[in-house]
């Protein structure tokens, strides 16, 4: 029997953040991210007034789609999804005419000025290959993200997505996205 | 993180590339028609031709400017992802590129190619090789070109339209939609050329030019006005999407620049002077204040057609 190929997919508990930023400045340090760009993010939301109020934090990043709107509209092939499902940037392929930072229904991409070329989370994908976490998921202390092979049945990921309720944001942008939000 | 990417540079460059398609499909059309040389279309032919090459040239710098690192355009020829517009797009426009140019050559007046390789220095004598009569090539060359100039024309328009996550251009209208405007700005440059050139326009090409460009405005027309129902009738993120020109930013030039002064107007006032030429065989109008007014107003209707589409696209996004 044929390997069965790795998925990496990301599974974030969103009700656990607490907007603290240590994603953000985790990666910031590990991928030299430029200050005034980013490649997480945290969306708040604050809703009601006070003293009945709501405020929610929800992390975001490249969700790392199936069917990726921004490797189909590459012209260079400068975009592409590796076999593990990660979509990365190979910089030095990629022209800078940030068609895929219009074609991302996400943003999830930034125009770097100094080298003119896109950037955006490659799920720290040299960590990856050494076999470690993400910086994100290693950092991040209510410890909300899982990050895996969700296509290993005995991953942690795979059992969460099998038992527990998710949403995807923008499903009907059509790409397939791979951050799963638990309800 | 939401930004304008793409802006005047891009804008620019869709009306200039559209505008060469349009020049190149009115000057192919002319020639295929073409009886002799001193047939009516013989101006427009030529001119078409000799102009064509040349806002396609402007705008290719202009995308190469636009690109993060300009020196990195030769990339774009390295690679070729049939998935990509762009990557169609530029294949493409490097083939129409060389075809109109080939063309232009074919249609260069003999004096003009004779004063060049006079003057040529004796360095580059063996230059003088290609110092021939192409004419012949004109309608071969034409017929190639005419499948590149709608390509062209087409491809500005699925650029955008392709693009699934912004609902403002991701509809099956987009590209028709900047073709005819494409072609119908080929006709007004082509019309303004002939006015202000050396010797008044004859009846026949300007007949042509306009029947051509009231064609070309009125399909535009009535695939602006199925984008907009079809719109309202779809789903919420398309509808919200059109509100960008329905009470949105865009709803001025939208509406009074572009579909108002840019579409409608010039196309009145050319059913109106081409009509007695028609219907009763009367006299064909001509004034040529007005219809350089005319012209213009084409243009610009072009170029504003391309400023909303790419600044609304880009501001519309699935919530």
């Amino acid at each position: 029997m044929a390997a069965r190929a790795k998925r990496y997919a990301l599974v974030i508990d969103a009700r656990k953040c607490i907007n603290c930023k240590a994603c953000v400045v985790a990666c910031r340090a590990e991928n030299g991210v430029p200050l005034g760009k980013s490649r997480n993010w945290i969306n708040e939301e604050i809703r009601g007034e006070y003293p009945r109020l709501l405020a929610t934090f929800e992390p975001e990043q490249c969700h790392h789609c199936q069917d990726p709107a921004c490797v189909r509209v590459c012209p260079t092939g400068a975009s592409r999804q590796r076999p593990d499902g990660v979509v990365v940037i190979n910089q030095s392929d990629c022209v800078g005419c940030r068609y895929c930072m219009i074609a991302c229904p996400y943003d999830a991409r930034f125009f770097r000025e100094d080298s003119g070329v896109v950037e955006k989370c490659d799920l720290c994908a040299s960590r990856l290959d050494r076999g470690e976490l993400p910086a994100c998921v290693e950092t991040c202390p209510s410890k909300l993200r899982v990050f895996g092979d969700m296509n290993d049945p005995s991953s942690d990921i795979a059992k969460l997505l099998a038992t527990r309720q998710y949403r995807v944001k923008k499903e009907e942008a059509g790409t397939n996205p791979r951050i799963f939000y638990l309800l | 993180m939401k930004t304008i990417e793409w802006g005047f540079l891009i804008v620019s460059y869709l009306f200039l590339g559209g505008l060469s398609a349009g020049l190149f499909f009115a000057s192919g059309l002319a020639a295929l028609l073409q009886k002799n040389e001193q047939s009516g279309t013989d101006r427009i032919a030529r001119f078409g031709a000799l102009l064509a090459p040349l806002p396609v040239a402007v705008g290719c710098l202009l995308l190469v400017f636009d690109l993060g690192k300009w020196y990195r355009f030769y990339k774009l020829f390295l690679h070729f992802e049939w998935t990509s517009p762009m990557s169609i797009g530029a294949w493409l426009l490097l083939a129409f590129s060389v075809v109109s140019l080939l063309c232009a050559y074919a249609w260069v007046p003999q004096e003009w190619r004779e004063r060049f390789f006079a003057a040529l220095p004796p360095r580059l004598a063996f230059l003088r090789r290609v110092n021939r009569d192409f004419s012949a090539w004109r309608k071969p060359l034409a017929l190639i070109g005419l499948p590149m100039a709608v390509g062209v024309g087409i491809y500005t328009g699925v650029l955008l339209g392709a693009v699934q996550s912004r609902p403002f251009w991701n509809t099956n209208l987009v590209a028709q939609m900047f073709l005819f405007s494409a072609l119908s700005s080929g006709c007004a440059a082509l019309i303004l050329t002939i006015i202000f050139s050396k010797g008044s326009p004859e009846v026949a090409e300007l007949r042509l030019l306009y029947m051509l460009d009231i064609c070309f405005l009125a399909l535009e027309f009535f695939i602006v006005v199925p984008y907009m129902i079809h719109g309202q009738l779809s789903v919420q993120a398309v509808r919200e999407s059109l509100h960008l020109i329905l009470g949105g930013p865009f709803t001025v030039v939208f509406w009074v620049f572009f579909l108002g002064l840019g579409l409608l107007l010039p196309l009145g006032i050319e059913i109106r002077e081409t009509m007695p030429a028609l219907l009763r065989n009367g006299r064909f109008h001509y004034n040529k204040h007005l219809t350089a007014v005319t012209a213009v107003l084409v243009l610009s209707g072009g170029f504003l057609l391309r400023y909303v589409f790419v600044f609304a696209g880009q501001m519309s996004a699935f919530k």
